[in-house]
């Protein structure tokens, strides 16, 4: 038995792990790449974690009718999940209102926080939607009608899926975020009055990342429900964005691979540590203490590392100045600036004699900065 | 006929508390450009310092005097120890909103580490109800609605006819310009720290009288409440800021008798983000 339990907390752990590196997936191609802070986060997660429970749970007059809530189809597996993400894609939408050029950016963000405190408001109170406060329950495992829940083999298969998700999901922004598109979304980050009118379409690039990062939020919660079978609405409170905002910050904002870190670090790391410190003070000390200590991580990094644990790459775009008349006389920058720059930048490997010779300059730069700080307009 | 009466004097008692916060809150963004999230948290703050003083026996109102002086002592340690220091480094009002919220968190959950969970409420006599015309209003809730009266005035005096206050409006409006002018603008950013941070914690205190009981996390929706009056009117506008807490407070407390009460907020969100959505500068804010 104990050596059962063991087990049990391991792939419970791996499944956290992999829900909440979805989670920060998503925030990290949001607001690490395309500098969109959305600070209702959470409500995309929550939304999904939903729409897969009434997809997957039969009409709400089962079970003696304890619970009220919409639709309850019964689906079948993998529709829940697809669900999930449809719904946290489409909760996008409404929020174009806030993100396009018009509305300051820290505006647009406490619009998001905002319509997340009262999301969560309204599906507390209005019963009839997803049960109120107390929430859904008994929310089928996917595929339970073939298979054990409780069963080790399929435990280990469900968090086989989940890393198996996470990693394709990881894969799939990392070359969206090397992609033309992802240098698009860098600029705007880093720019967006320049972005605009270099003719990028600054509403529709913040819209897509809203609706892509919404659709893994959405997966993230799907996947989550079906392993923990319930969701009230005490699980997703405004507080949760920041901890998922403070893994992103801290494993490093703008690369990917510190937001798979961040997640381990922060709310997996921070649920798991509380087990181990032995009680103290009264029975709310230890959580009130984790929510000063997250506070007080997420300033720290700000002030002495923002860039993260793990920078964003450095970029160095490289290009050259041909010898002839339309050569500038001076390129930006200080000609020894130029110079240190010549010795480290590489040239494409590949026969380009004519692009050493004297009179060739090459020049480099590097634009995109590792620390995040839209609306400035100055790189750093 | 009772219903909207009883309905518009609970408004007024909101929009009383609110419009003391509000101002509080959209004059530190107006001098600093910083959307202090971590308002709400200074509030319970300063109401539990009333709280420490009213349970030792000593008259609420007594409190109310040591909360806005709580209020002001954090609100300028907030700003001299975190957001100025992050100005200084040039970081982005994006990151500032970030650094606001982990201040919300080790503000209001250290608070509540020391306070413990549990809601708590002030020992003070509502007494006799006095009516006012139609409407009937107790003692206290008198009290708040004079008080906000006075502090109303007294911002609108001090903004127009005082040297301070005219700073204080060239500060908010260019402040380079301001200090080429020969106006310290790091006083006056100090000074209106230390007048906002008094507003601030007159209103957790009063918030706290008005709401009854409260615990540590209380002032969260509240925020809510005071965000929207303040983008309502306009961020930065001090007489916006009055407006957007007259309109808010009405029409949550008016539409919580009409409606149902648990959506009473939600009212405020839907101006909120309308206001965001189509018109950012507030109803007092010019067009940009």
């Amino acid at each position: 038995m104990g050596h059962n339990a063991a087990i049990f907390y391991i792939i419970t752990l791996l499944v956290y792990g992999g829900v909440d590196a979805l989670a920060c997936l998503g925030l990290s191609i949001q607001f690490g790449v395309a500098g969109v802070t959305n600070f209702g986060f959470i409500i995309f997660q929550a939304a999904g974690a939903y729409a897969a429970g009434v997809l997957s749970m039969p009409g709400d007059s089962a079970n003696g009718g304890f619970q009220s809530y919409i639709a309850g189809l019964d689906l079948p597996f993998p529709l829940p999940w697809i669900g999930a993400a449809v719904v946290g894609g489409l909760l996008a939408l409404p929020f174009t209102l806030l993100v396009g050029k018009r509305l300051r950016g820290d505006f647009a963000a406490v619009g998001l926080l905002v319509a997340a405190v009262m999301a969560n408001l309204l599906v507390t109170n209005y019963r009839p939607l997803f049960n109120g406060s107390a929430g859904l329950s008994l929310v089928p495992a996917p595929l339970q009608d073939s298979f054990d829940p409780q069963s080790t083999g399929y435990q280990w298969g469900y968090c086989g899926a989940v890393i198996l998700l996470a990693a394709l999901v990881y894969y799939l922004l990392h070359r969206l975020t090397e992609s033309p598109y992802g240098r698009t979304l860098r600029a705007m980050r880093d720019n967006d009055v320049v972005a605009d009118s270099l003719g990028k379409n600054v509403l529709s690039l913040r819209l897509s990342m809203l609706v892509l990062g919404g659709a893994i939020a959405g997966l993230s919660g799907g996947i989550l429900v079906g392993f923990i079978n319930l969701w009230a609405p005490s699980g997703w409170g405004y507080a949760e964005t920041v901890v998922l905002f403070a893994a992103v910050i801290i494993g490093g904002a703008g690369n990917h691979k510190g937001a798979i870190l961040g997640a381990i670090l922060v709310p997996l790391g921070f649920l798991e540590a509380s087990r181990f410190i032995p009680p103290f003070g009264s029975p709310g000390l230890i959580p009130a203490l984790q929510w000063v200590a997250i506070g007080l991580l997420i300033i720290g990094f700000i002030w002495f590392r923002p860039q993260g644990i793990l920078p964003e790459k450095r970029r160095v775009n490289i290009g050259f100045v041909l010898p002839g008349p339309q050569r500038p006389e001076r390129l930006p920058g200080s000609s020894t600036k130029v110079a240190t720059l010549c010795r480290r930048c590489r040239v494409p490997p590949g026969p380009q004699p004519r692009l050493r010779g004297p009179g060739v300059r090459c020049f480099a730069s590097t634009r995109v900065s590792p620390r995040f700080h839209p609306n400035t307009g100055t790189a750093r | 006929m009772s219903l909207l009466l009883s309905s518009i004097s609970f408004g007024l008692i909101t929009a009383a508390v609110l419009s003391i916060a509000a101002v509080g809150f959209t004059l530190q963004f107006a001098v600093t450009d910083v959307l202090n999230l971590a308002f709400g948290a200074v509030m319970i703050v300063s109401a539990y310092v009333a709280y420490a003083i009213n349970s030792l026996g000593v008259s609420v109102w007594v409190g109310v005097v040591a909360a806005a002086m709580t209020g002001a002592v954090v609100s300028l340690a907030l700003n001299r120890g975190v957001y100025t220091p992050f100005k200084r480094r040039g970081i982005s009002p994006i990151a500032m909103v970030i650094v606001a919220l982990g201040m919300t968190l080790i503000l209001e959950f250290g608070l509540q580490a020391i306070v413990g969970a549990d809601s708590v409420s002030y020992r003070l006599n509502q007494g006799p109800n006095i009516g006012l015309g139609s409407f009937r209003f107790s003692l206290v809730q008198l009290v708040i609605l004079s008080l906000a009266l006075v502090i109303m005035t007294a911002v609108h005096a001090l903004l127009r006819y005082s040297r301070l206050g005219k700073a204080m409006r060239a500060t908010a409006a260019n402040p380079s310009l301001a200090r080429n002018s020969g106006i310290r603008t790091d006083q006056v950013v100090t000074v209106t720290w230390a007048i906002s941070g008094a507003l601030c914690g007159i209103a957790g205190s009063i918030f706290a009288i008005d709401a009854g009981s409260f615990g540590a996390t209380s002032t969260d929706l509240f925020l809510v409440l005071i965000l929207a009056a303040v983008f309502l009117g306009g961020p930065g506008q001090a007489y916006g800021a009055m407006l957007g807490a007259a309109i808010i407070g009405l029409s949550t407390e008016v539409g919580a008798a009409y409606i149902t009460p648990a959506y009473k907020d939600v009212i405020a969100f839907v101006l909120l983000l309308g206001m965001l959505a189509l018109r950012p500068t507030g109803l007092l804010g010019n067009r940009t």
